[in-house]
């Protein structure tokens, strides 16, 4: 990780339901366009199965998870695996503070589903400004 | 009557978000369960199953699995063979980008053109794998085939669309084997009216064929299986 990217970004990685999509989304959002320079993706399966690298980037950084659902996938097996969660958001909290936005489709989202992942990502980003700040 | 649950594969995609070559396994397994395969493959969600998801573990000790993964670290392929059994087959999306020549991979948001590439062509390999798996095209199929675990304890499986799958043990040629569905089969045959007898049997034989493996050579013996097991059936229902 470069030492300008303090903050790990977990997505929870399903493919099966519309809601691992838009945390998916949201978590490229915040990489790829929000905070570029302050985070990074980490790949839930790599850290889970013991992947060193991974497993550095979220031990030396605070970590973020975005769950899709209640189960909470990410948020548990970054704990499971010895580790530290900063913050966690899940799609499922998001949705329901917007429920006009109700996301579908798995391989491309609906309009509705981009912006409630777009939401998200910004609530994301508000976090790791937060925890940036808190860093230094 | 019973509806049987029908054999499918289960796809386990890598999914991992941080490189281009993951996103191109996670379009390649979305092609095959929403295009390609449609009636014939679920897919098993990674986190899930590596978060101790019941279900998803317990399909795939059943049901063969395709695993897709982006590199050679083959976290999907690990996986499946940590937690439940070893994938039937497992496809690498680099060495198909290899193999074929293909342009680098990028985007891992939104693929370029190399990208979609790649991940139709890992789609058509799976969708391939997956008609082998069921037996529709006779092909080879490499890796182990998925093998239902002699010491499973339980009589009741659960598959990951959350359906129940009955299993039944059956002594066939001196040695106890698992045979998946044939509760169900049994029930069904009995409420259509069929009774013991040799016509049945063979019927039985054939029905039961579509959910688990049954040797060539051993087709006498499961035959003789299944009809003893029925017969012991039909006689509960009437006492």
């Amino acid at each position: 990780m470069s030492p300008n990217r303090r903050v790990v970004i977990v997505p929870c990685s399903g493919i099966g339901k519309t809601f691992g999509t838009v945390s998916r989304e949201a978590a490229y959002t915040v990489v790829e366009d929000l905070r570029p320079d302050a985070t990074e993706l980490v790949a839930l399966s790599l850290l889970v199965l013991g992947d060193e690298e991974a497993r550095a980037a979220v031990a030396g950084h605070p970590t973020i998870t975005i769950d899709g659902c209640r189960l909470a996938c990410a948020t548990k097996m970054v704990q499971e695996s010895g580790l530290t969660v900063a913050r966690s958001f899940t799609v499922l909290d998001a949705f329901r503070k917007h429920r006009d936005l109700k996301p579908e489709g798995i391989s491309s989202l609906n309009p509705e589903g981009q912006k409630l992942a777009r939401i998200l990502a910004e609530e994301v980003a508000e976090a790791v400004d937060e925890l940036v700040k808190n860093e230094t | 009557m019973p509806i049987l649950p029908k054999k499918k594969v289960g796809i386990v995609a890598c999914s991992g978000e941080e490189m281009p070559e993951g996103t191109v396994s996670r379009v390649a397994a979305l092609k095959v369960l929403e295009e390609l395969r449609p009636n014939d493959t679920v897919t098993i969600c990674l986190p899930l199953f590596l978060a101790g998801g019941e279900g998803d573990r317990a399909f795939a000790r059943f049901y063969p699995t395709v695993a897709i993964d982006g590199c050679e670290k083959r976290c999907a392929a690990r996986a499946t063979e940590i937690y439940s059994g070893k994938p039937a087959a497992s496809i690498v999306v680099t060495e198909v980008v290899s193999r074929n020549g293909l342009g680098p991979i990028r985007g891992s948001r939104r693929l370029n053109e190399a990208g979609m590439q790649a991940a139709n062509l890992v789609a058509q390999e799976v969708a391939r794998l997956v008609d082998g798996l069921l037996g529709r095209t006779g092909q080879a199929v490499e890796g182990a085939a998925a093998e239902v675990p002699e010491d499973e304890e339980a009589a009741i499986s659960l598959c990951s669309c959350g359906s129940g799958i009955p299993v039944q043990k059956v002594l066939v040629n001196g040695r106890v084997v698992t045979l998946i569905a044939l509760p169900a089969i049994f029930e069904q045959f009995y409420q259509s009216g069929k009774r013991p007898g040799e016509g049945t049997t063979r019927e039985l034989l054939e029905i039961t064929r579509i959910y688990n493996p049954i040797p060539p050579e051993e087709e006498a013996a499961y035959a003789e299986a299944l009809a003893r097991e029925y017969e012991k059936y039909c006689r509960k229902q009437v006492s």
